[in-house]
């Protein structure tokens, strides 16, 4: 018995160091940020120290609170393919970080196997946020500790220079969901001319004369077929003042002397509650921003 | 009468088909134009580095000749190659791929040549160079990546049924896009 707990000890020690490399793909790299939109730090293997985490979490959230940029900054020792940039720039791509009209996106990535630290800015940041300074950053701040394996200082202060670099960089404007409001609206108000066109074509239809063609029909009168439900149905007998001719319809209308049970009264205007933008209670969004390749790396 | 109808509607519902098939090709070879343009700006700008890059060098390693003027050369063949994206042919993007590729590899060369010394090495012109055309062969790649992804779309929208009708009619001609043959989809490692 004694043997086969001594086994399984060895056994499951073999697994935890089996688990400490792993080359990470792009898509299984969880995007905490949309869990929770206060989150930002991907660091599945515990790289990083929970405190450090948190630090740098405020930071970008203070940071996409001013200014919109959106940020992911994933730690892991390990990357498929082991190009840096390749997979940062996969990462923001992917996952579309950034808001859509801004290109505001921002990717770090730190590798502790390629010993490699990666900063991909999009389109919108190339501006603010330099390929010089990046590198700069990462020299001044971050390289020094993470030669020596110190993950937690170097990030913070890495972060802590982002931040204050970006800080004031631009204005937090919420673009995209407007857009996507006004198409919504566009479409719903069109939808309603059409209603109201096919209706008024129908009545417009309905007030011809079917010998002339002419809209000049008088009712001279009806003949009650039945009621039911409130629902009257009569033959209509018009003229037509062109040309004399008369001809019956039948019409059904609603009955004004019904007073038994209604059945579903009213017009009903559809409620056009909720639905839009979507997202979850706390969760956070990338907003589909675009990268063309901008940023700096460093191998350490 | 009920016929000529039915018959004009037909072809009322196939002309505007073919109007709708027509713009969106016309729209996706636009985006092929945009992309070839995006892929020659940032070549440009490399190539816009490597005057101020290469006299930075020489401060520090005049005897390195050979390497200047190889890069230099490579520079002006490369830059002399003008192409027109509306008449690419596969032959004149493989001249510039060569031509482009030749200056990678020099640039390259150039960068080595800094292990052998120390002051270059250590000068902070010199590191911001680095990093600078770290960032641009980056984006040389994912321009370049851009522009297959939508000259592969506009091909493969050219030749499949039924769009290759109104292609075959107007004139649409297939669009060469870059080959991946010698790993160039990928950044030029330039071991700094």
């Amino acid at each position: 018995m004694k043997k086969i707990i001594y086994i399984l000890i060895v056994l499951f020690l073999l697994t935890g160091t089996h688990l400490t490399a792993k080359d990470w793909k792009v898509k299984d790299i969880p995007m905490v940020h949309l869990q929770d939109a206060t989150r930002y730090v991907v660091n599945p293997e515990g790289i990083l120290s929970a405190s450090a985490v948190a630090t740098i979490d405020s930071i970008l959230f203070a940071l996409e609170q001013k200014t919109g940029i959106q940020t992911i900054v994933a730690v892991v020792s390990g990357i498929d393919g082991g190009d840096c940039f390749e997979f940062a720039y996969q990462l923001g791509k992917q996952n579309g970080v950034g808001q859509k009209q801004r290109d505001n996106g921002l990717v770090i990535l730190l590798s502790t196997e390629e010993r490699c630290i990666q900063f991909v800015t999009g389109y919108g940041l190339e501006g603010d946020l330099p390929d010089a300074i990046c590198k700069r950053i990462q020299n001044r701040y971050m390289n020094g500790y993470f030669s020596q394996n110190k993950w937690n200082e170097g990030m913070v202060a890495g972060i802590r220079a982002i931040g204050q670099t970006l800080d004031g960089s631009m204005e937090n404007i919420d673009d995209g969901d407007d857009d996507e409001d006004l198409t919504a609206l566009g479409i719903f108000m069109l939808f309603f001319l059409i209603v109201i066109a096919i209706s008024f074509y129908a009545v417009w239809r309905a007030s011809a004369c079917p010998n002339c063609k002419k809209h000049h029909i008088q009712r001279l009168h009806s003949n009650l077929l039945y009621k039911r439900n409130g629902v009257k149905r009569e033959e209509v007998t018009y003229i037509c003042k062109d040309c004399g001719h008369t001809f019956k319809r039948i019409q059904e209308s609603a009955d004004e002397s019904y007073r038994g049970p209604r059945g579903g009264g009213g017009i009903f205007i559809g409620g056009s509650g909720g639905g839009f933008g979507g997202g979850g209670f706390s969760g956070g969004s990338f907003g589909g921003g675009g990268f063309g390749g901008g940023g700096a790396g460093s191998r350490f | 009468m009920k016929k000529g109808i039915i018959i004009i509607v037909l072809l009322a519902v196939l002309a505007l088909w073919g109007v709708g098939q027509y713009n969106g090709l016309v729209k996706q070879q636009e985006s092929v134009n945009t992309g070839w343009s995006n892929v020659e700006n940032q070549y440009q700008r490399r190539a816009d580095l490597i005057p101020n890059l290469v006299e930075t060098v020489k401060g520090y390693a005049a005897h390195e000749r050979e390497t200047f003027e190889a890069v230099v050369e490579a520079r002006s063949k490369a830059t002399s190659i003008k192409v027109d994206p509306e008449n690419l042919t596969p032959e004149q993007l493989k001249e510039f791929q060569d031509a482009q590729g030749a200056v990678g590899s020099a640039l390259g060369r150039l960068i080595a040549i800094a292990e052998n010394y120390p002051d270059l090495k250590a000068n902070e012109n010199f590191k911001e160079f680095q990093a600078q055309l770290e960032g641009i062969e980056n984006r040389i790649a994912v321009a370049r990546r851009d522009f297959n992804e939508v000259a592969k779309g506009y091909n493969t929208k050219l030749r499949s049924f039924p769009t290759n009708i109104i292609a075959g009619i107007f004139n649409f001609d297939a669009r060469p896009y870059f080959e991946a043959a010698e790993g160039s989809d990928k950044a030029p490692q330039v071991k700094f």
